[in-house]
């Protein structure tokens, strides 16, 4: 990623010598989870979504060593190229969202200072393993993505993705079927290991579930009624 | 909906103080227990004991704490009380013990604090959870430990 600032428009305008106000910053919320499972394919089912509901965002990826989240996004149409940033976890994906997520925060800084009246910022994790979660110093609320064709034992491994996300999502609800997966069982058994903490069934591609999940994000970091 | 979007202070802070202990006689402070786990987030929706719905966005540099006057006026005040945080406390027999219990520790993510030649980790779930782990990784040998709330281990 790029580590150039810009301007800080907010602070240019201001000609009052009285120091201004703390501002509370844009959202952010996490998006992590196995490889494979539809992180980016489930933002870009969401971009729309918050976009109906009228939401200023914008979108930083992680990959490994290459931007290849951020291009797809960007020549998606779905977005101002401009709105989304990569940044190179160059190790494994949870050290930049959970150890030491300083290179994310910045890019959300980035993007706040690049659009003044930013709602929401999105970060989405590098695919990762069942023990990945966010730092709350980065995000303020976070989805674990996992999919059926994954196997539908991975709620029973409780692993702390699954357990400690704010929102799991089980994705790609249309292929149970077709890998021998009973849905409603491995949903139940998400429920039972969550204690209560919400799990979405998506199908990102078709858009099943998903308005259910922009409802979550505009409900508890948006404060939309 | 009540929007926050800093801290207002202190409840220690002498002023604000005074002020909480008048309407405390009016029963007029709404407490919020904020889970330990939701300490760190800048941004949460909570409902007071009183029924209120609060949507708390702070600035990045700012963080809750425990006394954290989130509203006051002349008629009602809002404040947060952190839950009381669990530790466990364990005790290696042998420095290669503690060597091997901190590598583990370490791998497992698990939050820390030292204390003269104690190890304690922050309980985020269920201890039997912490204690099954540990059975595993040391095969059976059996580490010191205690359970330990808050204030004991601050």
């Amino acid at each position: 990623m790029t580590q150039s600032r810009h301007d800080w428009p907010s602070l240019v305008a201001s000609r009052s010598d009285a120091p201004a106000p703390p501002r509370a910053s844009a959202a952010r919320i996490g998006v992590g989870g196995p490889v494979g499972s539809g992180k980016t394919a489930l933002i870009e089912a969401l971009i729309p979504a918050l976009h109906r509901r009228g939401v200023d965002l914008a979108v930083v990826t992680n990959d490994l060593v290459t931007k290849e989240d951020a291009e797809r996004l960007r020549r998606s149409g779905l977005i101002a190229p401009e709105r989304v940033l990569a940044v190179e976890a160059g190790a494994c994906p949870h050290t930049v969202i959970r150890e030491d997520p300083t290179l994310n925060m910045a890019a959300g800084d980035d993007l706040e200072a690049a659009f003044p009246g930013l709602e929401l910022v999105i970060f989405e994790s590098g695919g990762d393993n069942l023990a990945s979660t966010f730092s709350l110093d980065l995000v303020d609320w976070w989805i674990f993505v996992i999919d059926v064709a994954g196997g539908d034992d991975i709620p029973r491994k409780k692993g702390p993705g699954v357990l400690k996300s704010d929102l799991l999502v089980v994705n790609k609800t249309d292929l149970a079927p077709h890998v021998g997966v009973d849905l409603p069982r491995m949903l139940a058994e998400a429920d039972a290991v969550r204690g209560g903490r919400p799990v979405v069934a998506t199908n990102a591609r078709s858009g099943a579930g998903v308005e259910d999940v922009a409802d979550a994000i505009a409900h508890a970091v948006l404060f939309r009624e | 909906m009540l929007h926050i979007e800093s801290v207002v202070g202190d409840r220690a802070d002498p002023a604000l103080h005074r002020r909480l202990h008048h309407l405390e006689h009016r029963h007029a402070v709404d407490e919020i227990v904020i889970p330990r786990a939701d300490m760190d987030r800048r941004r949460l929706r909570v409902t007071t004991p009183k029924g209120e719905d609060v949507a708390i966005a702070l600035p990045r540099d700012q963080k809750l704490f425990d006394g954290a006057v989130l509203y006051i006026d002349d008629e009602r005040a809002i404040v947060v009380r952190a839950e009381v945080e669990r530790w466990l406390r364990l005790q290696p027999s042998s420095i290669a013990e503690g060597i091997e219990l901190g590598y583990h520790a370490g791998n497992l993510h698990w939050r820390v604090r030292f204390e003269g030649e104690s190890l304690l980790i922050a309980l985020e779930g269920p201890a039997e959870a912490y204690y099954a782990r540990l059975d595993n990784l040391f095969a059976g040998r059996r580490i010191r430990s205690t359970l330990l709330t808050g204030s004991a281990a601050a």
